[in-house]
């Protein structure tokens, strides 16, 4: 196995202390002890004359290497502790080399609870340099009732570079109108910005023609490459297919309960298409 | 030089139903979204949803393309180059929050329909030259921010394909770059446009609900007046903005996915 992995920081199961931010917060108005910085969970890939260099930082997530094909590199995301409550703030760094190839699995979905009046934040930024891969096939984001989150994504992609990811949000678990989600994504290619969606989403106060009544929202974006031609999916529960003015699309589909299935096709096949764009 | 208009007659002007731009075709997606199952009694919030998202997208759009083509022109007012320049990013900006390749084609429509007003009520006018020299096809290549050194693309490379297919092959400048630009060759302030862009997209929902259900058109007047804080709110929050990376990007997934299906639906009314 051409795998080496620098040493110290491996996702081994061990807290450890945390570093200081690199940016540290403003000061809060608030008298409270200011919480520690947080952690940004790492995850950095690269390919050097074949090899995979890879290097991974526990944060409120746990990376862990699952396995390298020779030209992806797969590693799992799997919460370190009790996610997502009131106060936390989660970071995630992915940066994927030029000419790399990484896939990030996630076991499980992640569900934001009623901060009872505390906001949390979730935020990812993802670099994948020129030539480099990425893809995510995330798991849900279930905002509970009391629930409200901030969630950022920026991605910035280089020449050649593709991402294929995925968001499935859901407002509430069973029986729950839901809580309070605002995300904002930036993708930025090398022509320039290719897609900017900020969504206010509030579960006790839906919108006409935002998500209406729909509580899910499910969504494949592919960036850095446009889908091959093929047969549009159609008819009732087939997912709307957006073709960006920049190289990417986004697959999406509204409805009431998590059915993941109606975009599994869609998902698979861009995820296999932002691959073939590494090998070719 | 033409005598100074005051802002109250330029905006009455520009946000005038009679003024011959082809607003006419248009329903602010109020057709597909009745199609789709919105409630009449609906209509309101779905006014107010559109401000608060996609309406709030394009006024800041055209105030920030009204800032970059006068900041491009420079002191001299005639820098064309770097006012192209400066609207292609703004386009790029804007194109990006457009997901939809129905919303930006009929984005584009309109766009024209103003573009026709300009060119003959400003011929000439520097701001108007800059726009036009905006090039089209993958707007999106030589769009770069600050600092970018991306090669432009092959003109009109990717223009292949049918409409909504691919989401290349822009024909003409979107609708918030032209009033932007109409703005600027005007004289109308960043508030004025701001309000254009906000009260043009009730008045054209209001309008359009006539069309397509029975209804006094007293109550849609009600609902333009209702929606008018929501209107000066809007155009408020956006009239400061000056940088295209800034734009607000709300969106509104359900009117992307509504506009995508009425480029396919036969029986319709308006265009979009």
């Amino acid at each position: 196995m051409s795998l080496s992995l620098s040493t110290g920081d491996l996702a081994a199961p061990v807290l450890r202390p945390p570093r200081p931010a690199a940016r540290a917060e403003p000061p809060s108005p608030v008298a409270r002890p200011e919480p520690p910085a947080p952690v940004a969970t790492t995850v950095r890939v690269e390919r050097r004359a074949g090899r995979a260099v890879v290097d991974l930082r526990r944060g409120a997530l746990a990376p862990y290497l699952l396995d390298d094909d020779g030209r992806t590199v797969r590693v799992a995301l799997v919460a370190a502790g009790a996610l997502l409550l009131g106060g936390d703030d989660v970071r995630v760094r992915v940066h994927v080399g030029a000419g790399a190839a990484l896939e990030l699995v996630e076991t499980s979905g992640t569900v934001a609870y009623d901060g009872r009046g505390r906001g949390a934040r979730w935020r990812v930024d993802v670099v994948v340099e020129d030539g480099g891969v990425l893809v995510w096939d995330a798991q849900p984001f279930v905002v509970a009732s009391g629930a409200d989150v901030d969630r950022g994504t920026t991605v910035r992609l280089g020449a050649g570079a593709v991402a294929c990811l995925r968001e499935t949000l859901v407002l509430g678990r069973s029986g729950e109108a839901g809580g309070r989600l605002r995300t904002a994504l930036r993708v930025d290619g090398p022509g320039g910005p290719v897609l900017v969606e900020d969504l206010h989403l509030d579960g006790a106060r839906p919108e006409p023609g935002v998500l209406g009544g729909h509580r899910v929202l499910d969504q494949v974006v592919l960036a850095g490459r446009r889908p091959d031609p093929g047969p549009v999916p159609a008819g009732r529960g087939a997912p709307t297919v957006l073709a960006l003015e920049e190289p990417g699309a986004v697959a999406r589909r509204l409805g009431d309960e998590v059915h993941r299935v109606a975009l599994t096709d869609v998902a698979a096949a861009w995820c296999v298409q932002a691959g073939r764009q590494h090998a070719g | 030089m033409r005598p100074a208009v005051s802002q109250d007659v330029l905006l009455a002007l520009l946000a005038d139903a009679r003024l011959p731009t082809g607003a006419h075709t248009q329903s602010a997606g109020l057709e597909p979204a009745l199609r789709a199952g919105l409630h009449p009694d609906d209509v309101p919030a779905y006014l107010a949803a559109r401000l608060r998202t996609v309406v709030r997208v394009e006024s800041a759009t055209a105030v920030v393309a009204r800032h970059a083509v006068l900041r491009g022109l420079g002191a001299s007012g005639v820098d064309t180059p770097a006012a192209t320049a400066a609207l292609r990013v703004v386009e790029g900006e804007w194109a990006a929050r457009t997901p939809s390749a129905a919303l930006r084609r009929s984005s584009e429509q309109l766009g024209r329909g103003y573009l026709r007003l300009a060119r003959r009520l400003w011929a000439g006018h520097p701001a108007l030259a800059a726009l036009e020299a905006v090039p089209r096809g993958p707007v999106g290549h030589a769009a770069g921010g600050a600092g970018r050194t991306a090669p432009a693309g092959p003109a009109g490379a990717g223009r292949a394909g049918p409409p909504g297919s691919s989401g290349r092959g822009r024909r003409g400048p979107a609708r918030p770059l032209v009033l932007g630009v109409t703005a600027a060759c005007a004289g109308l302030d960043p508030i004025g446009v701001a309000r254009l862009v906000a009260l043009d997209d009730v008045q054209t929902v209001a309008s359009a609900f006539l069309k397509l259900a029975p209804v006094d058109p007293l109550v849609t007047t009600g609902w333009v007046l209702a929606a008018a804080p929501a209107v000066d709110a809007l155009a408020r929050d956006v009239a400061h903005l000056t940088v295209a990376a800034d734009l607000p990007a709300a969106g509104a997934p359900l009117t992307e996915e509504w506009a995508e299906a009425h480029v396919h639906a036969t029986e319709r009314l308006f265009s979009a």
